[in-house]
């Protein structure tokens, strides 16, 4: 692993924001892809600075966006959790059906919000329930956190399927698409969230001390466990957190499709997201909450930019499944050329 | 010797492999028929092959993902080269074609990997992503089913066939071979080559390695060459069994795959696996899959019975390790 260089500032002058953001070069490089692509989409197309487009964007990326938080704080620890996408499905379908069986038609407004509230703490409980069972087989039984979410995928997958037989359900109260479609103060509720709970996951991994430890465990579980803290303990609840990041996303896909459905996202929702915590260099025991926000961006404004350039080209949707791997490969490069520079 | 065998964790996995057989059989007695064998083992044949390439990387302490999109790649870009110069000869060409274009893959991932100093993990998914858009933006983004006609009845090509009193004649799939051939290559490969020990040596102690004059570079190098290769074959052989090609094959795979060598036991660090544990994992996945169907259970709770059954038997190699640990050092030297 490649050491993290601090850019060291006269002290006096860091505001305490700064030192809480922790800029580091990662964070200036993919600062700097930021705006090279937005430079280059903006060129070519200028409907991408357009407000509509920025806007579809805000509402598009807090899914994979808190999913990613989701995976991220596992990778922290040195595992992986591959069940945030079913995780979140089975969040969605179980709201879901709360709301078809129990919610009466004739609601009034007061009630309608008490019932999707009920909802939502139900989906919330099953991100919680699903983190326990995690951490449990991670953190307690000690099972391989690759295999181990593997098969909780399969798990949870499986019990969506078996709820809904394979079928998307649908027929929500309307009140319950607010939160996936309306704006407040002309930002995407979505993105709101989205932005939140970047800022309370930052807050958690670098102020407190459930933080340290979840990074100490990550960079060498033998000498934290040597050091008073109980890995099984912060394993169980990073898996937890983890849970509940990924329900939330539920409850998000829930309220923008205003169907929850075994298929949404799949595998490549759960790569995706690993992909993103690559980008962002988060690796065991290292990671910035910063750059995985800002990588989430880089990989929305390439999916957005092709997907405007390529209109009207057979396969157009695919080729940005190429230009994040190829843009991932070049930054791995720089990166090289970087620190080996750095060294010498 | 026999103490050896019965601590070892192929003798767990097989142990758990003939407890759900003799389940699933006393559920449904159809289970233990040879035809249930053969079909097993030809949804396997394909799961082998990239097992048996992703284990000698395991093996050297990677992780790697990209198999499976390079054994979509290669396929489906042969194939439609193929078809686009109306060839309509035999499956040989097929081969010789994607293995070679498997190997460039491969060697790009080893490249990227020993040139720059990267993880395998983060190598392979860039490449992961990268060859499944190459493939569904350049070459092509929907199924072909125009076999040409050398290759028509191929996928009937049996070793062995046997009747059956209720579902007909059934047979064991010539390709069966090259697992059988590929397992032993990889097996002599890992222990009786001196890259092979290379490859144990890395995953052990990488610094280690390099002091001992290990050439860390070219055994990387050679190491995803095999698993490039091995993933071709995998990828034109699926094609030919199910009869078209598919752009986005095994796209949703590689954690199967993965998650079988690792219940062979194959360590994520690195430093242990073999290729028989590797055999018996992918087996036992693939018998959970197919085996399911003959128990009875109704299809939409099929999924919930196997992540339960995945979570049990994940647990069991894991609780006995950790009994292992909890004894001491001297258990574990004794054991290897």
């Amino acid at each position: 692993m490649t050491t993290r260089p601090k850019i060291s500032l006269p002290k006096e002058r860091l505001t305490s924001f700064f030192e809480a953001a922790y800029i580091d070069s990662q964070t200036l490089q993919l600062i700097g892809v930021f705006f090279v692509l937005v430079i280059f989409f903006a060129a070519i197309d200028k409907k991408f600075l357009s407000s509509q487009s920025i806007t579809s964007m805000g509402f598009q990326l807090p899914e994979l966006g808190i999913l990613s938080l989701a995976m991220m704080l596992t990778i922290l620890t040195g595992g992986i959790n591959l069940s945030v996408n079913a995780t979140s499905n089975l969040a969605a379908v179980l709201a879901g059906f709360f709301m078809l069986k129990v919610v009466p038609p004739d609601a009034t407004g007061v009630q309608m919000v008490f019932y999707i509230g009920i909802a939502l703490l139900i989906a919330l409980l099953v991100g919680l329930i699903t983190g326990i069972i995690n951490g449990f087989l991670i953190g307690y039984i000690g099972v391989n956190p690759i295999l181990a979410t593997l098969a909780t995928m399969t798990f949870f997958t499986g019990i969506s399927t078996g709820l809904t037989g394979g079928a998307t359900v649908t027929g929500f109260p309307e009140s319950l698409a607010v939160i996936g479609h309306e704006k407040l103060l002309g930002i995407p509720i979505p993105f709101i969230i989205f932005v939140l709970l970047t800022i309370l996951t930052h807050y958690l991994l670098y102020r407190t001390a459930f933080g340290f430890k979840l990074r100490m465990l990550g960079s060498n579980p033998v000498a934290s466990e040597f050091s008073a803290i109980e890995n099984k303990v912060v394993l169980m609840k990073t898996y937890v957190l983890s849970g509940i990041l990924s329900a939330i996303t539920g409850i998000l896909i829930m309220s923008r499709t205003m169907s929850a459905a075994i298929e949404y996202g799949t595998t490549t929702y759960v790569l995706l997201t690993i992909l993103i915590s690559v980008l962002a260099n988060v690796v065991s025991g290292f990671g910035n909450v910063i750059n995985v926000f800002i990588s989430i961006i880089i990989l929305q404004i390439l999916s957005t930019g092709f997907h405007m350039i390529l209109a009207g080209i057979r396969g157009s949707s695919f080729f940005k499944d190429f230009a994040w791997g190829v843009l991932l490969i070049l930054i791995f490069i720089v990166n090289y050329f970087v620190y080996q520079r750095k060294r010498s | 010797m026999l103490r050896k065998v019965i601590k070892s964790n192929e003798f767990v996995i097989f142990l758990i492999l003939v407890f759900l057989s003799l389940v699933v059989g006393t559920i449904n007695p159809a289970f233990f028929s040879i035809s249930t064998v053969f079909d097993i083992l030809r949804a396997a044949i394909v799961y082998f092959i990239m097992a048996f390439g992703l284990l000698p990387i395991m093996i050297a302490g990677g992780i790697d993902i990209s198999f499976v999109a390079i054994a979509a790649v290669t396929s489906y870009a042969t194939h439609m080269l193929l078809i686009k110069y109306g060839y309509q000869g035999g499956i040989v060409p097929y081969y010789l074609i994607a293995c070679t274009m498997g190997l460039l893959a491969g060697l790009l991932n080893g490249f990227l990997v020993t040139r720059f100093n990267l993880p395998v993990f983060n190598v392979s998914l860039a490449t992961f992503t990268m060859w499944y858009g190459f493939n569904l933006f350049f070459v092509g983004a929907t199924s072909n089913f125009d076999l040409p006609k050398g290759t028509v009845g191929y996928y009937a090509k049996f070793l062995i066939t046997s009747q059956d009193p209720l579902v007909g004649t059934t047979g064991l799939h010539e390709s069966i071979l090259y697992v059988v051939v590929i397992g032993i290559f990889i097996w002599w490969f890992l222990k009786y080559t001196t890259i092979g020990r290379g490859v144990y040596a890395i995953g052990g102690n990488r610094e280690v390695a390099i002091r001992s004059g290990f050439n860390v570079t070219m055994i990387m190098l050679v190491i995803f060459a095999i698993m490039g290769i091995l993933s071709a074959i995998a990828g034109v052989t699926q094609a030919f069994l199910s009869r078209y090609f598919n752009p986005v094959i095994f796209i949703g795979q590689p954690l199967d795959v993965l998650a079988a060598v690792i219940l062979g036991g194959a360590s994520v660090t690195g430093g242990r696996g073999s290729v028989i544990g590797t055999a018996l994992g992918v087996l036992l996945i693939q018998l959970i899959n197919r085996t399911l169907i003959l128990t009875g259970i109704p299809v939409e709770w099929q999924k919930l019975v196997l992540g339960i059954i995945l979570i049990l038997f994940t647990s069991i190699p894991a609780l006995r390790e950790r009994r292992i640990k909890r004894m001491g050092h001297t258990t574990e030297l004794l054991q290897e």
